[in-house]
């Protein structure tokens, strides 16, 4: 019986590896349902190399099994030897040639898909955003756009437009990755990267992919993409929510939803909040204190966005009595 | 006792129960040293994994946040691989070494001995960085920068420090052993054993020596320029001061991708020696096993950017690095392949050795597999970072790594102290972590296909994510529980000395290691057989058997 544990495992194990190609998509077998031609492609190329690996995955598991079940001493002494082969060149050859021949085919496969996964399609006429990838929030720069349009942690898109992406860091590496909308790229400092997508009518989620600090789990994006109307009412309105987002997407990791304090301190009756000058030395630079140390997290942003922090702060954030009272919801 | 003559024959204090081990240059008391240090050191570093496992188990959990995850998951990493499989695969090469080609010891003795008390004073190092200021090290195992660059939002205070010069010390330790190990193999063999009569392990070793050789000084090199900028203001990696961060990582993965063979090839070579002896047969194809080994060092040279296939390299790097990556599939392919054809038509014996290296086998295969998806550089762009790297290398490095050193524990443990580790508990040791081992890890490829990145401290998303973080942590307990089997089992084969005796040669095993007492007396041998082929002591039973009584 226990002789016969170890099939009766690897069966299950083999037996929950298929079970996975059939579940396919759902559950978490194959990459996020792709909203994106180049996702698409890498969900092909991924389904070939699945169908291969599931293959040779069995084989392998199944000879291992057979043969520890074939093989199994049955009460043979340890002093009987088994067959004393010693190798068989022919056979060695065949178990060199097939994988080469399956690699080649994978690796050729993937030459065949990469225009369609590296390069976006050349007819369209692209929309160019900058993405800032910035301890622990992602900035999105509008560069089309005559208003100097900017975003914090959501990119507002049309659906169905090229959007081709600039991907950068003024801090520490980060990695850009929405799962649905294709593969990552570093947002590395001192270096310019770029990707693309064209995505699907949708809201689509991503997370920071490289350790960048403290709160590196914090740091998501959500990709919008809706219509040509509801892109360019956003370029258009920008101004009206940046401050919101930046509160929402920058201060308050730190410093609480209200301000009331969390890793940061509580800033919530602090009246540094109602200066607008100091408040954005403190922004830009950057602050070292007794109180604790803050990181320059609006050191690429533009006055508007300054401007339009500082207002938010004053009106929505700054409390003169202290938080506590009021409770924090 | 009694009778003993103490001016005549005095006892110094070197010979003492403590002082004998603090002075010892005896190969086999240093390999035991290595792996007893690593032992402990691996419990350490499963427990910072537990406490990860704990934080993961449910979304928004508070149990282990922020800077104290990151200082635990770079402590991890950091220890798992410098203090654990590293050194204990070097402890096995220090006591197997010169016992299997039939030396007295190793070729520099007390230059081993310098290597083992440089990695003990470096891990040392590395834990006393808990209580550097500002914490231990916590931009990851790989310390990217600028992350880990002295400044203010990235990795002030002195961990990274600590970090910095307890990984000198250790590639220090590493490079005088590999050269101990070189010069060893390549002079101090016994009469008659050719490079073809050669323990696999041994050639793993060998190639392991090489490798650490060719790989290390580009760790050091990388890590003194972080050095140097985090203490003297240099800015070789600040790229505002004109410092390019992409050298670190070619730098780093120049040493990191041979670093994954370091580890498991020596591992390979267990493999090698334990497959055989529990199938009663020759290994299938000793040249095609000992050729790849040395084809996977090679090639192992020539793969280190496909780490860096998301930093955004030419398309034509990431296609050579592709197709590199692939080839080395094949000679790993063949030694699968070769290693299964041992066991066919064999008297296979299960005892616990065994189990684990055919435990070994099912799962490297997986880890080996999942890794074709990431040489194909566009799908590693959609799975690098994420939770399916992390099931991946632990597929290699637990599921290969660790499953082969346990099998090489039990196997040659009898030959360590004389008596056999429990073969009841053995087994409970190898079912709990085989099952603990495939529920904490098998999950992590579906819940990094679905988006879970790695080194996130906490998740919002429930459902899906949610029930594969808890099977991955209740998984993670199993282990734990198996662990702890394997250390009663030590403890009661060692300490109330319940092990049964073991004689030369339990195993009935085909190399030289057996040929001695159980455990070999300091000077090894008393004389070496001729060897006449890679299996001399099935020559000598052979021959034992056809003398008439």
């Amino acid at each position: 019986m226990r002789r016969k544990l170890p099939s009766l495992v690897l069966a299950v194990l083999v037996a929950l590896a298929t079970a996975g190609v059939a579940a396919a998509a759902n559950g978490g077998f194959t990459p996020v349902e792709p909203a994106s031609p180049n996702a698409h492609h890498i969900q092909h190329a991924y389904y070939l190399i699945l169908g291969f690996t599931a293959a040779i995955f069995v084989i392998v598991e199944s000879l291992l099994v057979i043969f520890v079940v074939k093989y199994r001493s049955r009460g043979r002494a340890r002093a009987v030897e088994g067959a004393q082969v010693h190798g068989h060149t022919r056979l060695e050859l065949i178990w060199t040639v097939i994988p080469v021949v399956i690699l080649a085919i994978i690796a050729g496969f993937v030459f065949y898909e990469l225009p369609n996964i590296d390069s976006a399609p050349a007819a369209a006429d692209p929309i160019h955003v900058t993405v800032e990838g910035h301890q622990y929030y992602w900035q999105f720069d509008y560069t089309d756009s005559p208003n100097q349009a900017r975003s914090i942690g959501t990119l507002h898109v049309p659906a169905g437009a090229v959007v081709d992406l600039k991907v950068v860091s003024p801090d520490v590496i980060h990695s850009w990755w929405i799962p649905a909308l294709g593969g990552k790229i570093q947002a590395i400092p001192g270096r310019t990267n770029h990707t693309w997508f064209q995505a699907d009518p949708g809201t689509y989620d991503g997370e920071c992919a490289e350790l960048c600090g403290v709160f590196h789990a914090s740091m998501r994006a959500t990709v919008q993409a809706g219509s040509q109307q509801q892109y360019r009412h956003y370029l258009a309105t920008w101004q009206d929510t940046i401050g919101k987002q930046i509160w929402n997407g920058v201060c308050a990791t730190c410093h609480g939803n209200l301000g009331q304090g969390g890793y940061g301190i509580a800033i919530a009756n602090n009246s540094l909040l109602t200066q607008k000058s100091g408040l954005e030395g403190i922004l830009r630079n950057g602050f070292t204190g007794a109180q604790g140390s803050m990181p320059p997290v609006g050191d690429t942003w533009t006055q508007e966005q300054i401007d339009a922090i500082a207002a938010y702060v004053k009106k929505n954030i700054y409390k003169s009595a202290p938080v506590g009272a009021t409770g924090g919801g | 006792m009694a009778a003993r003559s103490e001016a005549a024959y005095p006892v110094g204090w070197k010979n003492g129960r403590v002082a004998s081990w603090l002075v010892t240059v005896d190969h086999k008391r240093i390999g035991i040293l290595y792996i007893a240090t690593s032992l402990v050191w691996f419990v350490a570093g499963g427990i910072l994994a537990l406490l990860m496992r704990t934080q993961l188990a449910t979304p928004n959990e508070a149990f282990l946040t922020k800077n104290s995850y990151n200082e635990v998951l770079t402590m991890h990493g950091t220890t798992m691989i410098f203090l654990v499989v590293i050194p204990i695969l070097a402890g096995f090469a220090n006591f197997l070494v010169p016992l299997m080609i039939g030396a007295r010891d190793m070729a520099f003795p007390r230059l081993n001995a310098l290597s083992y008390w440089l990695f003990l004073l470096g891990g040392i190092i590395l834990w006393l960085s808990w209580f550097a200021k500002g914490g231990t090290a916590h931009a990851g195992w790989w310390s990217y920068p600028t992350l880990s660059e002295n400044l203010p939002f990235a990795s002030p205070g002195h961990g990274q420090d600590y970090w910095i010069l307890s990984i000198h010390v250790l590639t220090l330790s590493s490079l005088l052993g590999a050269i101990n190990f070189i010069v060893t193999i390549h002079n101090m063999r016994a009469p008659g054993m050719t490079w073809m009569r050669m323990p696999l392990f041994v050639w793993s070793i060998e190639t392991y020596a090489i490798l650490l050789l060719l790989a290390l000084p580009a760790l050091s090199a990388a890590v003194t320029l972080l050095l140097l900028d985090r203490t003297v203001g240099t800015h070789f990696f600040i790229p505002s001061h004109g410092g390019n961060i992409v050298l670190y990582q070619h730098m780093f993965w120049f040493f990191g991708h041979p670093e994954v063979y370091i580890m498991v090839l020596p591992v390979f070579g267990m493999i090698s020696e334990i497959i055989p002896v529990f199938a009663r047969k020759p290994i299938f194809g000793y040249k095609a096993v000992a050729f790849s080994t040395i084809a996977i060092a090679f090639f192992s040279m020539l793969v280190w950017a496909h780490h860096m296939f998301t930093t955004g390299l030419p398309v034509g790097l990431d296609s050579f690095f592709m197709i590199s990556s692939m080839v080395i599939a094949v000679p790993t392919g063949i030694k699968i392949f070769n290693w299964i054809a041992t066991t066919w038509r064999g008297n296979l014996i299960f005892d616990t050795p065994m189990l684990f290296a055919l435990g070994f086998i099912a799962l490297f295969t997986m880890g080996g597999l999942s890794g074709i998806f990431l040489a194909a550089f566009p799908v590693d762009w959609q799975v690098n970072d994420s939770y399916y790297i992390v099931a991946h290398f632990h597929y290699v490095l637990f599921g290969g790594s660790a499953f082969g050193f346990f099998g090489g524990l039990y196997y040659w443990w009898p030959k360590m102290f004389g008596r056999t580790l429990d073969e009841r508990l053995g087994k409970w040791h190898f079912w709990l972590l085989f099952v603990g081992f495939n529920l904490t890890f098998l999950p992590q490829h579906m819940l990094g296909l679905l988006g879970m990145v790695r080194r996130v401290y906490t998740y919002h998303q429930g459902g899906q994510w949610e029930a594969y973080n808890l099977v991955s942590s209740i998984g993670s307990g199993i282990m734990a529980l198996a662990t702890l089997v394997f250390l009663i089992n030590v403890w009661r084969t060692n300490v109330l000395r319940k092990g049964i005796r073991a004689g030369n040669d339990p195993w009935l095993a085909d190399t030289l290691e057996w040929y001695t007492t159980s455990p070999p007396p300091a000077h090894n041998f008393d004389s070496v057989p001729y060897v006449t082929s890679a299996r001399p002591l099935r020559d000598l039973r052979r021959r034992l058997a056809e003398q008439p009584q």
